[in-house]
């Protein structure tokens, strides 16, 4: 059997808390076995560790402007270009040169995020048979034309597909009742409430770091390797681990499931796996 | 036997005059010029002075504290996210564990106990004071405070001809909330473009009003609510936690600069 294919999962300090890579390489050689599977630190420290510590520094400048750059700062417009503030740029700056350092909060435009991480890769793995999977703690969105907002994300498919920890928690959204609680708990000026609220609803939405993330995060992997290999990366079928969920219960409901992780239709398709596709 | 000594009015008068007068005087120049006294501004202050920094705190109203006596619902118990409890430990605020990793304690006793470390520490107040415009000095560096009396604001516009005066310093420090007053006076020059607020809440962003304090343009630093207001972070409940380690955060950076700030 030829291995033609590699795919590179990238997780930093920000995310090793939330992930097991080395359980979801498990995970995808047991759908897809031809595919070498690499792991890697985070794709900024990957690239920090081939730059001296001055390259390493004008590359923290450089990108933290980048970074903020992307931020989303109006999710009611799209977003248009704008200097970022001194103070943002530090921000981001610190945030980079502290690898375990999470962002909570900030919403990037997913398509500059991408463009920012794609510039990482190197040259020569720049091509269909290699395959870049990013984790990041970061929160991102796309803009949305038919209600004219942003709306967060948990994945973004491209060179590289970006996995969002933040995002799996912040994106699809939560039982209506929470949002009504959490009203009126911040009514009272309960400052605690998205703590209580989440031990409330942790039957039913993904918390941070919740430990269920690295089985939810399977399912998220296999729609990048399945946009990569055949250009769809979704299922309508809801029981599918390919199905695009937009609400929590969607999420738990398609990914941590009993059952066959994917519809017939995909599990034949991963079955036949790769043998189809074009050779190097 | 009369309790009190038998002092005159003229005295009493003199000894208000004289007093603030020379209080005044020394402080038309400081190294920090705080606006704002809320939580973050008291923090900053007493954290600055503390090390021995000149550090004046002008307060729009002629209370000190700003919304740190109540908590949420105008319900006088204010809360602190860990690991917040550690500065009520060390400014000597009584709390209480709510649940795990939040802490409840008195607004008045909070508030109170912070306004006097700050006192304690050598703050100096300029209260009933409100902030017109910045002092610029060369590169359009923030050296000062244009200010003048609270009530002039509240008076007619027909009899608003009341000059201000200036006061000078080598940072002065925004910590006057949402409303973010000097970080608008240089928008309204053209020197920085605030973000407005974020229109999205985020859990867990309490964080990024810490992170994000520090220099915001040369001579003037951010701190508190006023950094959400600058960089359009997700809006927050009342965080009094985020205030005081934001007004911590404003500190170091305040003193970091100050090294290296010209000598007036």
């Amino acid at each position: 059997m030829s291995r033609r294919f590699t795919a590179y999962l990238y997780s930093s300090a920000a995310t090793a808390a939330s992930v097991n890579l080395e359980q979801l390489a498990q995970y995808i050689t047991g759908w897809l076995p031809e595919l070498t599977i690499e792991l890697r630190d985070g794709l900024i420290e990957f690239y920090f560790s081939k730059l001296n510590p001055d390259e390493r520094s004008q590359a923290i400048r450089q990108l933290a402007w980048g970074f903020a750059r992307a931020r989303v700062r109006n999710i009611t417009q799209p977003k248009q270009p704008f200097e970022p503030l001194p103070g943002e740029v530090d921000y981001e700056a610190r945030r980079l040169a502290n690898p375990a350092s999470r962002a909570w909060g900030i919403l990037y435009e997913g398509f500059e995020l991408m463009h920012i991480l794609r510039g990482l890769i190197p040259e020569a793995e720049r091509s269909w048979y290699h395959i870049h999977i990013v984790f990041i703690n970061q929160l991102f969105g796309t803009w949305e034309d038919s209600d004219r907002r942003y709306h967060a994300r948990v994945s973004l498919y491209g060179l590289p597909s970006i996995l969002s920890t933040g995002g799996i928690v912040e994106a699809p959204a939560k039982p209506r009742e929470y949002y009504l609680l959490k009203q009126q708990y911040l009514a009272l000026g309960m400052d605690d409430a998205p703590a209580l609220l989440e031990a409330r609803f942790q039957d039913r939405c993904i918390g941070h770091d919740d430990p269920r993330l690295t089985e939810v995060m399977k399912g998220y992997l296999m729609q990048a390797l399945a946009y990569h290999f055949w250009g769809d990366p979704f299922c309508s079928d809801k029981s599918c681990r390919l199905y695009n969920a937009h609400w929590q219960e969607e999420v738990i409901a398609a990914q941590l499931k009993e059952g066959p992780d994917f519809c017939p239709a995909h599990a034949q398709r991963f079955k036949e796996g790769l043998r189809r596709l074009p050779s190097a | 036997m009369p309790i009190f000594s038998p002092v005159g009015e003229k005295e009493v008068t003199r000894a208000i005059v004289g007093g603030f007068m020379r209080q005044f005087e020394e402080y038309t120049e400081s190294d920090v010029i705080i606006v704002g006294g809320g939580p973050s501004g008291l923090m900053a202050g007493r954290d600055l002075a503390a090390k021995k920094v000149k550090v004046l705190i002008i307060e729009r109203n002629n209370y000190i504290g700003g919304g740190f006596w109540i908590g949420g619902y105008l319900m006088n118990k204010v809360t602190f996210r860990a690991p917040a409890q550690e500065t009520l430990k060390e400014l000597g605020i009584p709390f209480e564990k709510a649940v795990e990793g939040l802490y409840v304690a008195d607004g008045p006793h909070a508030c109170s106990k912070l306004i006097a470390a700050a006192c304690d520490a050598g703050v100096k107040f300029a209260n009933m004071t409100i902030v017109d415009d910045v002092v610029l000095r060369e590169d359009n560096r923030v050296a000062g405070a244009v200010i003048n009396w609270t009530p002039i604001h509240a008076l007619p516009r027909e009899i608003t001809c009341v000059d201000p005066v200036a006061i000078e310093s080598k940072l002065v420090i925004d910590a006057t909330g949402h409303d973010a007053c000097v970080v608008k006076k240089l928008e309204e020059r053209g020197l920085i473009k605030t973000v407005g607020f974020g229109a999205m809440w985020v859990e867990r962003s309490e964080d990024l009003v810490v992170e994000h304090t520090g220099e915001a343009y040369p001579g003037l630093i951010v701190s508190g609510m006023a950094v959400s207001t600058l960089y359009g972070l997700p809006r927050m409940g009342p965080t009094f936690g985020a205030m005081l380690l934001s007004g911590r955060r404003a500190a170091e950076v305040a003193l970091k600069l100050l090294k290296r700030v010209p000598v007036a």
